[in-house]
């Protein structure tokens, strides 16, 4: 789907309020026809790099360029061609939904003729259709989602930007708004943050996980999937002496490190191995604990999106930081 | 141009839709239509001389009510993450912000017409000093509503805003008086060229002198300049 064009470029990206770095050296790409999700804990730096890629804030060091403009010194040209939802929409309570996205649509330079059909369709897209003579105000936290995800859509931008786009709204709402991103996101350029791993997986044809403002992986669902294989987990419990227990362990080829606690129940000690991929190495810590001790549990553990993500993030040696 | 028109037909319906514009107004109105009655009719004047004075002072006052909003609010309802990464250059903003204030401006200023019509009818008032006094009123307004653009620009709230462009805007308008504890001409003349008071008095007593109007040009202008600045800087 994609043409291979880099519609939005971060070369190392950098912003710093005072001492305090919240983007630190931050580089990636996304081309047209592509959805990259953007994940990472509260405080990461997204919706920094958001408003910077928007324009609200220029970079500290380092380059953002969208659709071809340098955002820091043609932000005003480029900002044709962006649409954006922040984390909060930003909506003017005391207009009408009408007037509000009239007032977006002439802004962002859609001609007078064209205004009304293009009104239209971000109404039908984002399920507006019943509220357009309502003052914002009124409108329920779903709606407000939804307007300012219209008002983002207006003029079919060559970038979407959004910002938790699905807070707040139902799991109805939800669908459809995944169904309007999806539909965008095969011509344009969507970048958009989110806290729901499944929904990345479902909709974005590339994930990048960021932590600390930096960078720890780009890649797509099934490609950081892979990537974590190599480190698969063997959960074991078993009644053992502690010190004997990680000698034995660490004998067996393939396990890498342990992290040793102990169990809930009956004196039994809980044992997280690291393994890498080869193929066996549970059959082989089976064979050299239950020889010795009474073991109780032996597991392996497929990563999922989310421990994915939060092995990313809690992995200070930046092991994985791949782009 | 189409933003910033856009961005201005906006800002009137917000204010229009909000409390805000119908309180300044009653406020401005009654205001100015009790100095009225207490200097034409209790005190005798056949003039606008004593009422546009305290016409001045009421502006003084309530321009910082209607200016505190304009960019502070944005922050408030996070709007400006909208305003500010819309095609919009800092100039359009600050443009359609302004012409927004001044319009209301505008309002006020015609809604006090309705007092002339009781001094044309009992006195015979000079048309001319009338027309001077109303360009000064305006021409004063203008300067207010810029300086209270620019307070609500540096900072994210309404009340700081207000309060710092009402202490800016009553400091212009006294510091004419300090004058009088000046040896130095020279700064008894800086005084006095600073004082919003003394070029507006100008005007009410009918003279239209190029340097009063400069200077209600020139202290919106760099308010408005420094705005924009702003806009682009804080980035």
């Amino acid at each position: 789907m994609s043409s291979g064009t880099a519609i939005i470029t971060l070369d190392s990206v950098s912003k710093r309020y005072g001492s305090r770095t919240i983007v630190d050296g931050l580089s990636f790409t996304v081309e047209a026809g592509e959805i990259v999700g953007f994940l990472g804990p509260n405080g990461a730096g997204k919706t920094t790099t958001m408003r910077m890629i928007a324009g609200f804030t220029a970079a500290t060091s380092g380059r953002v360029s969208v659709a071809g403009y340098d955002m820091a010194t043609e932000n005003t040209a480029a900002a044709q061609h962006i649409g954006y939802l922040p984390e909060r929409p930003p909506l003017y309570d005391t207009l009408d939904v009408t007037s509000y996205l009239r007032f977006v649509a002439t802004v962002k330079g859609v001609p007078r003729a064209a205004r009304a059909g293009e009104l239209e369709r971000v109404t039908t897209a984002c399920h507006l259709e019943s509220v357009t003579r309502q003052e914002i105000f009124k409108l329920s936290k779903g709606y407000r989602q939804r307007l300012g995800l219209a008002q983002a859509l207006l003029g079919a931008p060559k970038v979407l930007l959004l910002d938790e786009p699905t807070a707040g709204l139902d799991p109805g709402q939800i669908q459809e708004t995944r169904e309007v991103i999806r539909a965008f996101g095969r011509e344009h350029a969507v970048l958009f943050s989110t806290h729901i791993l499944a929904e990345a997986t479902l909709i974005c044809r590339r994930v990048a996980i960021i932590d600390q403002g930096r960078l720890l992986a780009i890649d797509s669902p099934a490609g950081l999937q892979r990537a974590m294989e190599q480190s698969h987990r063997i959960a074991v419990e078993v009644a053992a002496p502690p010190g004997e227990l990680r000698d034995a362990l660490l004998a067996v080829d393939g396990v890498l490190a342990l992290d040793v606690r102990a169990a809930a129940t009956g004196g039994l000690l809980s044992v997280d191995c690291r393994v890498d991929g080869r193929p066996g190495v549970e059959a082989a810590i089976a064979r050299a604990l239950a020889a010795r001790w009474d073991l109780h549990r032996l597991e392996r553990q497929q990563p999922t999106l989310e421990t994915i993500f939060l092995q990313y993030v809690t992995d200070t040696s930046g092991r994985g930081a791949a782009a | 141009m189409t933003g910033a028109l856009a961005l201005y037909r906006k800002e009137l319906t917000t204010y229009f839709r909000s409390p805000i514009a119908y309180y300044v107004v009653a406020v401005f109105l009654l205001g100015t239509g009790y100095f009225f009655l207490y200097n034409v009719f209790l005190g005798g004047e056949t003039t606008m001389a004593g009422t546009f004075q305290n016409m001045g002072l009421l502006l003084v006052t309530l321009a910082p009510v209607i200016s505190m909003r304009l960019l502070a609010a944005e922050h408030t309802t996070g709007t400006a993450e909208l305003l500010l990464t819309l095609p919009l250059s800092p100039w359009q903003i600050v443009t359609g912000k302004y012409l927004g204030a001044v319009t209301i401006l505008l309002a006020v200023t015609a809604g006090t017409l309705v007092d002339l019509v009781p001094l044309y009818l009992f006195g015979t008032p000079e048309t001319t000093t009338i027309v001077a006094g109303y360009l000064g009123f305006v021409l004063l307004g203008m300067a207010c509503l810029a300086i209270g653009l620019l307070f609500s620009a540096l900072t994210h709230n309404q009340v700081v805003a207000a309060l710092l462009t009402a202490a800016v805007l009553l400091a212009f308008w006294f510091v004419g008086h300090l004058q009088t504890f000046q040896r130095s001409s020279a700064i008894r003349g800086l005084l006095g060229y600073g004082s919003f008071a003394l070029h507006y008095t100008d005007f009410i007593q009918g003279l239209v002198r190029t340097e009063s109007v400069a200077f209600y040009l020139v202290v919106s202008a760099v308010a408005l300049t420094l705005s924009a600045a702003y806009l682009q800087w804080r980035r």
